[in-house]
């Protein structure tokens, strides 16, 4: 051995039923850089550090640790080789305070009297006070994880790792759930553990990302490597053509916005939760026929909520919603869609879609019950057939047996064509988009902001939701910034920058 | 058909045929011959001629008295499937058919009008008892979100001792300790008729269970009304978002459901039987889970899954007198059955499993 690698996956291969997740890749990393895992979605990074934390086995290929094959059989055998994992999904237990979610499993235990255990919290929080100083993870271990945010919940996950005694981290994802200033100091805190002797291993599609802490980059596509890289002296362009396999634009094309009549027209709009807490607290703004009106807020500002209520699956509590000239605040989620809303949920598979469908009952979903679909309430399965091949064929969604796929088995990208698909072929004045391109890869993106600029085009109001700060100044022609459920500033795009559009946000600077 | 439905199919035989092993291991260890059991289970249902009849039967006597019990089991499986397809578990068909039973007989079923207008009034009464159950149901559920399981295991405890309060106070029959017998005119079933030398039940209400079958099947394949409830089923929030009054579907699948839960206990009260036995729930409306669950709730697999699961529990009868064996044998088998089809998820899942390996073995080698 010539390096001294602390990471050698050699020659895994990994398949599942009709699809060969990694093939043939081989990577080595070295003790103490950050290296990072780049790939389009079902490119086969998760699938690939799954088998280094345990969760999966390969079909073929070795893992070596430290210079000494290992059979890494369950996460708990990985733990004991410090290796340590932040998931997508937090794994917490939300009324659990932190420092119980950190030690939970490898509690320090003391006897009273020498006779009666009980966990040891008082060295545990100790312990995690001097851990967050030295990386810089500010944590206070007695606050309960379901009142602290979403950043301050991965910064446990890191903890917890950390607590484990990990030495090589791996990071799924880590930045999609954060805001520019989070994502700034996440980054920070990965140099930091860096620096601190760790070994990083971070997946990621996000090319920023890379380009700012990565020592080495690995690049997968389609279960393949492509190609292993020296982060320093490589743009991102470069790095988008290696993952996508083609040229990639990496600007959305726009011609100037033509603003036509009044399409959407909110007035002081309210909305409750399911908890009867008020999310939206007097929201007003309109949108024209050929404007794109974004609004930009940290996840859990009532942003998702304004989409709900427009489409009509939340309740309004009060305020006024006017759609093409007509009330709709009061009317069925029904009357709405006729009277002019298309809506591209959120949540593409509990709202979206209904997963055990096929595929053509899915891109009927919003128009079954009508003609030529429905006659006296007798189906025509011919027009589904009919619509749906059309619809696959128009927005090239695919999928492995047409009509009657079963879009459960659908890739996510797919997923969102099928929607998108359905709501544009609904020619309604409105169309809301929230979280388009989430999760989503470089080139369904890019797919997806063209659609979104050909709808605005086409002389539709657009509102677009995203948290993807880059996606709304990319599409925007008017911003909202929305803050603890209020609407801080509205302005024309050109008159934010990225980074004051980040302070509203955060809530930082206030509308005067 | 879909490769999914062949494999749906193969997953329920495969079941079936675990479960009569199993039985068959149970009826072993008892000391009897496995085979001569369940040949003697298809003789008690005219399936199979047996040895020697009694006075005035035959094979067919036997076959008209098998579809006759099996046709409230169709309408009961039918009843399931239906609430099930919009996502509710209806585990209260007994209590619903119980309720449509007695409300027949003491309207229509003490009377003494003409058969003509008596059958089609006690099917009438039947459907308008039980739908107004399965709607109440339904509408707790829609109104309060009180659990459909909960409401009907409740209902059926309140119908069941509220009727049989009313069977012994007025309608009992002092000897066989049942409400009195019900005419004959406004008996589902045509009791011993003489044809031929012979006897035979002939149930006018299996020609409706087919009717019943086909009717349900177009609804939930060919209508809005199926479409609704198959998207509310299988994701409410989807279907709110699709525009589909959910509430509504689920008050309407209850009603359904009942309906068809109360043809199910006029068939039986009125029917199969003429009286009812107080204080007691038929297992019919627990067997049609294990029915519609074997049928994979479509309404021909059901069709099929009922002749299966009536066998045995009718032939039971013949088996335990043949060969000893205890008649509760065949609940023993129902039971192994509704387990093995309860795993299908576990089955459809390692058959998956298999045909994706011998995929990539034959792309290997190609």
């Amino acid at each position: 051995m010539t390096e001294d690698y602390i990471i050698e996956m050699r020659n895994v291969t990994k398949r599942f039923p009709g699809i060969v997740a990694n093939d043939d890749v081989t990577i080595k990393v070295r003790k103490g850089e950050i290296y990072a895992l780049l790939g389009e979605n079902g490119a086969g990074k998760s699938t690939l550090m799954s088998m280094l934390f345990g969760m999966y086995e390969p079909d073929e290929g070795e893992i070596w640790v430290r210079g000494k094959k290992e059979e890494i059989k369950s996460p708990s055998y990985a733990t004991r080789l410090n290796i340590g994992m932040v998931h997508q999904h937090f794994k917490l237990v939300s009324n659990y305070t932190i420092a119980e979610n950190i030690i939970l499993g490898v509690e320090p235990k003391k006897k009273a009297f020498g006779l009666f255990p009980y966990v040891d919290i008082k060295t545990a929080n100790e312990k995690i006070r001097s851990l967050s100083e030295k990386y810089g993870l500010e944590v206070d271990p007695e606050k309960v994880i379901s009142d602290v945010n979403v950043s301050t919940r991965q910064r446990v996950e890191i903890l917890k790792m950390l607590y484990r005694e990990a030495e090589i981290l791996i990071f799924d994802e880590p930045t999609a759930v954060l805001t520019p200033q989070e994502i700034d100091s996440l980054l920070q805190i990965i140099k930091n553990l860096r620096d601190g002797g760790k070994t990083i291993i971070l997946i990621t599609h996000k090319l920023e990302e890379i380009k700012q802490v990565a020592d080495r980059c690995a690049i997968l596509r389609r279960g393949k490597l492509i190609d292993v890289r020296d982060v320093e002296g490589m743009d991102t362009r470069e790095m988008a053509n290696l993952m996508v396999g083609r040229q990639v634009q990496m600007k959305v094309e726009k011609k100037p916005a033509v603003f036509g009549k009044e399409i959407l027209n909110i007035k002081d709009l309210r909305v409750k939760n399911d908890d009867d807490f008020e999310v939206v607290k007097g929201v007003s703004f309109n949108i024209h026929a050929g404007e794109i009106f974004a609004i930009a807020g940290v996840s859990g500002n009532g942003q998702t909520d304004i989409a709900d209520a427009i489409a009509g699956l939340l309740p309004v509590s009060s305020g006024k919603i006017i759609v093409d000239g007509t009330d709709v605040t009061d009317m069925s989620v029904r009357k709405r869609t006729e009277a002019g809303i298309s809506y591209i949920p959120e949540d593409r598979h509990s709202v979206g879609l209904v997963l055990d469908f096929d595929l053509k009952d899915n891109l009927a979903l919003r128009r079954y019950y009508k003609e030529p679909f429905a006659k006296k309430g007798v189906l025509d399965p011919k027009s589904f057939e009919d619509y749906g091949t059309k619809l696959i064929d128009k927005y090239d969604v695919r999928c492995a047996r047409g009509n009657t796929t079963i879009v459960r088995s659908m890739s996510g990208g797919n997923q969102q064509k099928a929607i998108i698909g359905r709501e544009i072929e609904q020619d309604a004045p409105l169309t809301i988009f929230v979280q388009p391109t989430r999760g989503l890869d470089i080139g369904a993106i890019e797919n997806i902001h063209r659609q979104i600029v050909e709808e605005r085009d086409k002389g539709k109001a657009v509102l677009l939701i995203s948290l993807e700060l880059d996606e709304i100044m990319a599409l925007a022609d008017t911003i909202g910034v929305i803050y603890n459920g209020q609407l801080g500033k509205i302005a024309p795009a050109a008159e934010f920058t990225t980074s004051e559009v980040g302070e509203y946000m955060m809530g930082v600077k206030h509308h005067d | 058909m879909t490769d999914q439905n062949k494999t749906r199919i193969r997953v329920a035989i495969l079941s079936v045929l675990l479960s009569l092993l199993a039985g068959a291991v149970v009826i072993l260890i008892l000391g009897k011959n496995p085979l001569t059991a369940y040949f003697n289970l298809l003789q008690g249902c005219g399936l199979l001629p047996k040895g020697k009849y009694g006075g005035g039967k035959s094979m067919i006597t036997d076959l008209s008295s098998y579809i006759d019990f099996l046709t409230p089991m169709v309408f009961a499986a039918l009843s399931y499937a239906v609430a099930m397809r919009a996502g509710l578990f209806n585990i209260g068909i007994s209590g619903q058919m119980l309720t449509a039973g007695f409300i027949a007989s003491i309207t229509i079923g003490y009377s003494t009008l003409a058969a003509p207008i008596a059958k089609p009034l006690v099917l009438i009464i039947g459907i308008i008892a039980g739908m107004l159950v399965g709607s109440l149901i339904g509408f707790l559920k829609e109104r309060f979100n009180i659990n459909e399981v909960v409401s009907s295991i409740m209902i059926n405890y309140i119908v069941r001792y509220v009727i049989s309060f009313f069977i012994q106070t007025k309608y009992v029959d002092p000897v066989s300790r049942q409400s009195k017998n019900i005419c004959d005119s406004a008996r589902l079933t045509l009791h011993q008729i003489k044809l031929g030398g012979y006897k035979y039940d002939i149930p006018l209400g299996f020609v409706l269970a087919i009717i019943a079958v086909i009717a349900v099947k177009f609804m939930f394949d060919r209508t809005v009304l199926g479409y609704e409830l198959h998207a509310v089923g299988s994701n409410k929030v989807a279907a709110k978002y699709a525009g589909i009054r959910t509430g509504r579907s689920l008050i309407v699948s209850m009603a359904i459901s009942g309906a068809l839960a109360g043809i199910a206990g006029v068939t039986y009260y009125l029917g199969y039987f003429a009286s009812i036995q107080p204080k007691v729930l038929v297992s019919t409306g627990y067997d049609a889970i294990a029915v519609g669950l074997l049928g994979n709730n479509d309404p021909v697999g059901i069709l099929v899954a009922s002749f299966l699961i009536e066998i045995i529990q009718n032939g039971s009868a013949y088996m335990s007198s043949q060969s000893g064996l205890e008649s509760e044998i065949a609940s023993v088998i129902t039971g192994l059955i509704l387990l093995f089809s309860a795993c299908n998820a576990f089955f459809l899942e390692k058959l998956a499993q298999k045909k994706a390996e011998e995929s990539r073995k034959k792309g290997a080698k190609a």
